[in-house]
């Protein structure tokens, strides 16, 4: 195997690959990049065994072929070497040499034989279905934070994917708040089962995705496919029940006021320079105004009053201020809309206006 | 028997007899009768987990070297600990306590403290209902159990030793006094060797000699912990010692040595079975924590609880194992140890404390999910076990052999 390529074209790829190997993991072929060489082009694969992902990058081919090595030296390798092409070559002894053109260098790296990598899935051209670039990203951003990481709840260790009457609903739920979003997809999408898709796929995707035209989408049994931009990337799925998220999502709240954006993040930045491990803030609300204040502690409190359009009687109550910032950074709109009905149901957050998501999250225990 | 239907409140202690070697002979019928020494092995460096009381006549005793044991009763027979099957059968006989009451407190995999306060109204005299118990464990589970009723949690306590094995004896509420007047000073709950000694200097040898003392006076001689304990425990006044047990929310677990241990290497061996003892609970109770609680009681009874909230939940006994004996070994300057204890406070997820559910916790799919996620826990916690128990107890040769 032999070609040349750009150092800026291939270090961006192989960047990326070095993301999708697990560094915790002992080093075995999993740390390793695959690269194969054919037809002036370069096909780069890398996979965790959950989460794989392939590019293809245009290069001159000399010699066909492929190979794999440690990802991470190869990695720090193309970083350490200045902008031009680079000439990359296997030797017989399973040894894979590293040239800049023109430049006295020269790195050779152990290989391994690109046939102890695993075997990558693939679904079959006529599984995939079109979906627009931008809608979907930003249906992730909306909804990835919310993820549960407790392992013991793994069936919440993702966002659940849905069709609904032909639109895509996203849901990601840690037991406590909820965010979701529906797509505008004019009731076109084609069928699929719900499936539940681990945040690492989508944070690359929303990382990798250039936001213009669509990306391809296929769900099989186990794994999930994203094609887009020359790239291709897959994970298996969380198999499990997400749970019964319709139920929790509150039908009608008796109260409902609208706050600045802006203002209340910045609120909720300060006071919870104060607010202790436990995250609790407390929101007492009384006409037209908001007081958000961090519990009494050894090092002090922080109170913050905010105008708001409630009306109502005076009611307290307390929150994970991370439930309230994780989705303020997300949502769109100079104002949002918060509704609930008593201080000990789950409250829901919309922009304003109305558009395709919300975030639901249960208030703490008072006292 | 009409008594004490008083309103007074009524505790039951359950302590199943010679627990770990009693669960040996009745699955192996042929070892009746014989000297069975759980733990350790005659050319190990272990420690004895448990005997019989077969073993017991030789003056065998838990946390002993097992080569001492080999030499007290050459004809015992050595066994391995099946912590799993113990787990099991304890497991079954708690769930047959729990059934008498709600108020059943697990104090370690073989003892248990009922709370039966007001029970004898409904369901007849405390003494057959202690009968009943250890009938049904004994047709059951083919185990005899010890159970002490009194008034208080210490006095039941004290009652359950009072005939073991197979004990049954209440101390009615007029003659509490009697009843600690009549033992022996070591067998007074909570008193060590050393403080006996110290005891006897001071020329108190009996429980009568123990009360005629002032609080002060004890509080001089013997520090105002021992002190103060010893004051009340003579006269049968429970000092609270498990009174904390009710409002805990915690999986824990405690045990006595047989002798003061002052070897570093039999306490670690010791913590880790008892580690393993807890997360098996928490895996069995759902219950998890993020503070892991550590408690060691010397031979003055000075004890020292430690604890450590980690970054998450502790979810293995290795990570159980590694912060206890971290948590003990901060804390141990070598002064000879009479209890350890371990524990995980499960709930107070720190962040997510006072933090209901969105899904309540009535979501069945939920709930079962997460029982299979961790029987698949369980058993992969099986194997890590035996890798780390065996890892322990070559790395105690080694150090055997370096010195």
């Amino acid at each position: 195997m032999k070609f040349t390529c750009e150092r800026d074209v291939i270090v961006r790829e192989i960047s990326v690959a070095q993301e999708i190997i697990s560094s915790r993991n002992v080093l075995s072929i999993l740390s390793n990049v695959l690269l194969l060489v054919d037809d002036n082009t370069l096909t780069i694969r890398a996979t965790d065994l959950k989460v794989s992902f392939e590019t293809q990058i245009p290069v001159e081919v000399q010699e066909a072929g492929s190979t794999t090595v440690f990802c991470d030296k190869l990695l720090g390798i193309l970083r350490s070497l200045p902008s031009g092409d680079i000439e990359f070559e296997t030797s017989q002894s399973e040894t894979f040499v590293i040239r800049p053109l023109f430049r006295k260098i020269d790195f050779q790296l152990k290989s391994i034989s690109s046939d102890k990598f695993p075997e990558i899935q693939h679904a079959g051209d006529d599984q995939f279905f079109e979906f627009s670039q931008s809608q979907l990203i930003e249906m992730i951003s909306q909804t990835v934070f919310a993820v549960s990481d407790d392992e013991t709840r793994y069936f919440m260790n993702g966002v659940y994917f849905e069709n609904i009457d032909g639109d895509m609903v996203m849901v990601a739920t840690d037991g406590r708040r909820l965010s979701y979003i529906r797509s505008d997809s004019d009731g076109e999408l084609p069928d699929f089962p719900g499936i539940i898709v681990p945040p690492k796929i989508l944070s690359m995707i929303r990382k990798l995705a250039s936001g213009e035209g669509n990306i391809r989408i296929a769900v099989s049994e186990k794994t999930v496919f994203f094609h887009f931009d020359n790239q291709k990337l897959s994970s298996s799925l969380i198999e499990g029940q997400f749970p019964n998220y319709q139920r929790v999502i509150p039908d009608e709240q008796k109260y409902s006021f609208h706050v600045d954006r802006s203002e209340l993040s910045e609120a909720l930045r300060r006071v919870s320079l104060l607010v202790e491990k436990s995250r609790r803030i407390y929101l007492k609300l009384s006409e037209g105004s908001i007081v958000i204040s961090s519990e009494q502690s050894e090092v002090g409190v922080a109170r913050e009053e905010l105008e708001c359009s409630y009306e109502g009687p005076e009611t307290l109550m307390a929150l994970n201020f991370v439930y309230l910032t994780e989705p303020l950074k997300v949502m769109q709109g100079d104002q949002i809309e918060l509704q609930f009905t008593e201080p000990t149901k789950a409250m829901t957050l919309y922009s304003v206006p109305k558009t395709s998501y919300f975030h639901i999250v249960m208030p703490m225990q008072l006292d | 028997m009409n008594t004490d239907q008083t309103g007074d409140p009524l505790f039951f202690h359950v302590d199943l007899d010679a627990f770990y070697a009693s669960v040996e002979q009745r699955d192996n019928p042929t070892l009746l009768g014989k000297a069975v020494i759980v733990g350790g092995d005659r050319n190990l460096r272990g420690v004895v987990s448990a005997c019989s009381y077969e073993a017991r006549k030789y003056g065998v005793h838990s946390a002993m070297p097992a080569a001492e044991a080999a030499r007290l009763c050459p004809e015992a027979v050595f066994l391995p600990v099946r912590m799993e099957r113990y787990q099991e059968v304890s497991e079954g006989i708690m769930k047959l306590l729990a059934s008498a009451t709600p108020a059943m407190h697990q104090i370690s995999i073989d003892e248990a403290f009922l709370d039966m306060s007001g029970t004898e109204r409904l369901l007849g005299p405390a003494v057959d209902q202690a009968s009943r118990l250890k009938r049904l464990v004994r047709t059951e589970y083919g185990l005899t159990a010890s159970i002490g009723i009194a008034r208080s949690r210490l006095l039941a306590k004290m009652a359950s030793d009072y005939r073991k094995p197979d004990g049954l004896y209440r101390v009615h509420r007029d003659e509490e006094e009697r009843f600690v007047a009549s033992l022996d000073l070591k067998d007074l709950w909570g008193l060590g060797k050393k403080t006996r000694i110290r005891l006897a200097q001071l020329g108190i040898e009996t429980v009568q000699d123990l009360r005629a003392q002032t609080e002060s006076h004890l509080r001089g001689h013997l520090g105002p912990s021992t002190g103060t304990y010893l004051y009340k425990a003579c006269r049968g006044i429970d000092p609270g010692i498990f009174a904390s047990l009710s409002r805990k929310h915690s999986v824990s677990t405690e045990t006595t040595f047989g002798h003061d241990v002052t070897d570093w290497d039999t306490v670690e061996t010791v913590l880790l079975q008892l580690c393993e003892q807890v997360m098996y609970r928490c895996f069995r109770a759902n219950a998890f924590g993020f503070t892991v609680t550590t408690k060691v009681r010397t031979e003055d009874f000075h004890t020292a609880s430690r604890q450590k909230t980690l970054k998450r939940r502790v979810q293995s006994v290795d990570e159980l194992f590694a912060t206890a004996r971290a948590l003990l070994a901060a804390g141990w300057d070598g002064t000879p140890v009479r209890l350890i204890g371990v524990g995980v406070v499960s709930d107070t997820t720190r962040v997510n404390r006072d933090q209901p559910d969105l899904f309540g916790s009535a979501d069945d799919s939920d709930t079962k999910k997460r029982a299979v996620e961790e029987t698949v826990w369980r058993l992969r916690e099986r194997l890590g076990v035996a890798v780390h128990k065996a890892r322990a107890l070559r790395d105690a040769q080694n150090d055997g052999e370096n010195t």
